[in-house]
């Protein structure tokens, strides 16, 4: 090895040691802060303390929220994995119209959010549907859609059409077909592609802030405190959340790696 | 035979539901709304009420207004920056990674993607927090001595909005550089080295340019998300960092003016859609099978 390249390696590693704490510092941040007291202004450090996890558990405001975002989700996920998956079993070996609908799903994925929320809000009044949680939950699902979508087609594609074709020879009807061989098969698909959009769903923020009634989720709830500034229990969501966040990723990881590495062995 | 006929009847219009909702859904929940946010456009508002008459006023208004073109000019100024700075850390970072072997390579990459996927707000408050006047960046500038007293150089104004969404936005960069440098196909750059050419040669004439197509698509991602992005320039933005989005936003809000915002946001539909192409133009990777 010259030394040519050994120095460009140690700045190429270098900056990107840079681009790591760059991104990682914004969550160091808080982490760190939720285990100490602030006093007089400043971070008292000598003592690290939960005390902050516990002013949470009585923040009365934040828990609603938190709720509120459970139940955005979760209704977000099943609305979302039901309809993608309709929609990728419909579409999936279809060619006529298939490119424009599926562009047409993908829209509000690419479009900028507060585009799509705008047009949602302006949608919504025009029929006369009051903003409301069902308001943003219909806004989270037109917007995770494309994900799960794409999900549950890729896995399809990847899937062998002789499974079926033996199905079918074997008797079975296509109702059977369906829950025995198909289903069984996306099942590890559509929870990976649930897992994403209840992922999303949980961190929305703009589509959220457009079409939601008195009702606010997680990120708007904090979104609306940060302009007073934060009590320090903030900092212990701040904690959970990503703990919480980290723990989806593994999860959506673990759901959605197979496919990966059997798509690359064919 | 009559309860396979039924099943089969309950098949049949099981599919035809099927359709319907296949063609349905995507027309109603995303087609109509974007159709009359675009007809609204065109619409006007008289004293607090809509009026339903077809006019260009919107568009007049927006292009003659000496407030919102050059508003408009500046946000694309900065998203372009934003871009530039994000491609600018995120290559050498790609790079890097595509010089690791195995597993490294995919759990160094996951490390940088995962911040991705946590809470939006709560980064762009800690990175408020990190900017501020008493944050973390001025005390570390004046503890160094680099400073004499703490800068208002990155506080609420565009700077901190250039800053911030670049800090948000660098993950969207690395993903397609780093995926295009690993189609790269090994032989060659063996062959470039084989023929004699010296490291930076064979980065200048063979990674570099092969590598552009994932540079394309990393500019228009990040360029698309910041320029739609409304919250940051609110948070961190202040009352001198005004971009486009915060326009069209109070359009929504304390302006009450639907028809002029929906105008505003067909205005940035277009700038998006260009970006968008430009990024799939120049994105497509050619020429790297061998």
């Amino acid at each position: 090895m010259s030394a040519l390249p050994r120095l460009s390696t140690i700045f190429l590693a270098a900056i990107t040691t840079l681009v790591a704490v760059l991104l990682y510092s914004p969550l160091f941040v808080p982490i760190v802060s939720s285990f100490f007291t602030i006093s007089h202004g400043s971070v008292d450090w000598s003592a690290p303390t939960l005390s902050t996890y516990v002013a949470l558990a009585e923040n009365h405001d934040i828990l609603v929220a938190l709720r509120t975002t459970l139940i955005v989700g979760v209704c977000t996920v099943i609305l979302s994995v039901v309809s993608g998956t309709l929609l990728a079993l419909y579409y999936h070996g279809r060619r006529s119209g298939r490119s424009v609908l599926q562009f047409i799903i993908f829209l509000p994925f690419l479009m900028p959010p507060i585009i799509s929320g705008l047009a949602l809000l302006i949608f919504f009044r025009e029929i006369g549907l009051e903003r409301s949680l069902l308001t943003v939950v219909i806004g989270h699902t037109v917007f995770v859609l494309a994900i799960v979508y794409r999900t549950v087609l890729m896995r399809l594609q990847s899937m062998s059409r002789t499974l079926v074709e033996a199905s079918y020879d074997l008797g079975a009807t296509g109702w059977q077909t369906f829950w025995r061989i198909i289903l069984p098969n996306l099942s590890s698909a559509m929870v990976g592609g649930a897992i994403l959009a209840f992922a999303l769903s949980f961190d929305e923020t703009m589509i959220t802030i457009l079409v939601t009634g008195t009702q606010s989720t997680l990120p708007v709830r904090l979104w609306a405190m940060m302009r007073l500034g934060f009590s320090p229990d903030i900092n212990a969501l701040v904690a959970l959340i990503l703990m919480f966040t980290v723990l989806l990723c593994v999860l959506a990881a673990r759901f959605l790696i197979p496919r990966q590495v059997a798509t690359e062995r064919t | 035979m009559s309860e396979a006929g039924s099943t089969q009847h309950a098949e049949r219009r099981l599919s035809l539901l099927v359709t319907v909702l296949a063609f349905a859904l995507p027309v109603v929940f995303v087609l109509v709304p974007l159709a009359i946010f675009l007809g609204y456009s065109f619409f006007s508002v008289d004293q607090g009420t809509i009026v339903y008459g077809l006019s260009l006023g919107n568009y007049v208004r927006f292009l003659t207004d000496p407030v919102f073109l050059p508003v408009f000019w500046n946000t694309i100024v900065l998203c372009v920056s934003v871009a530039i700075i994000c491609i600018l850390l995120a290559y050498p970072a790609a790079y890097f990674l595509t010089t690791l072997k195995g597993r490294w390579r995919y759990a160094l990459l996951m490390l940088l993607l995962v911040p991705l996927l946590m809470s939006y707000v709560i980064k762009i408050y800690a990175i408020r927090s990190i900017l501020g006047l008493n944050g973390f960046l001025n005390k570390a500038l004046v503890a160094l001595g680099i400073l004499q007293e703490p800068s208002t150089l990155f506080v609420f104004n565009m700077n901190a909005i250039l800053l911030t969404l670049t800090l948000l936005l660098i993950p969207f960069a690395i993903l397609p550089i780093f995926l295009s440098l690993e189609r790269i196909p090994q032989v060659l750059l063996r062959a470039s080295d084989d023929l004699g050419a010296s490291g930076l040669q064979t980065f200048l004439r063979i990674t570099l340019p092969l590598s552009l197509p994932g540079v394309a698509s990393a500019a228009s991602f990040v360029f698309v998300l910041a320029i739609g992005d409304f919250l940051t320039p609110q948070m961190v933005g202040g009352i001198s960092g005004f971009t486009f989005g915060r326009i069209l936003y109070s359009q929504f809000g304390t302006a009450y003016n639907w028809p002029f915002g929906a105008a505003l946001s067909v205005a940035l539909a277009v700038v998006v859609i260009a970006a968008i192409l430009v990024g799939e133009r120049f994105g497509r990777n050619r020429g790297t099978s061998v």
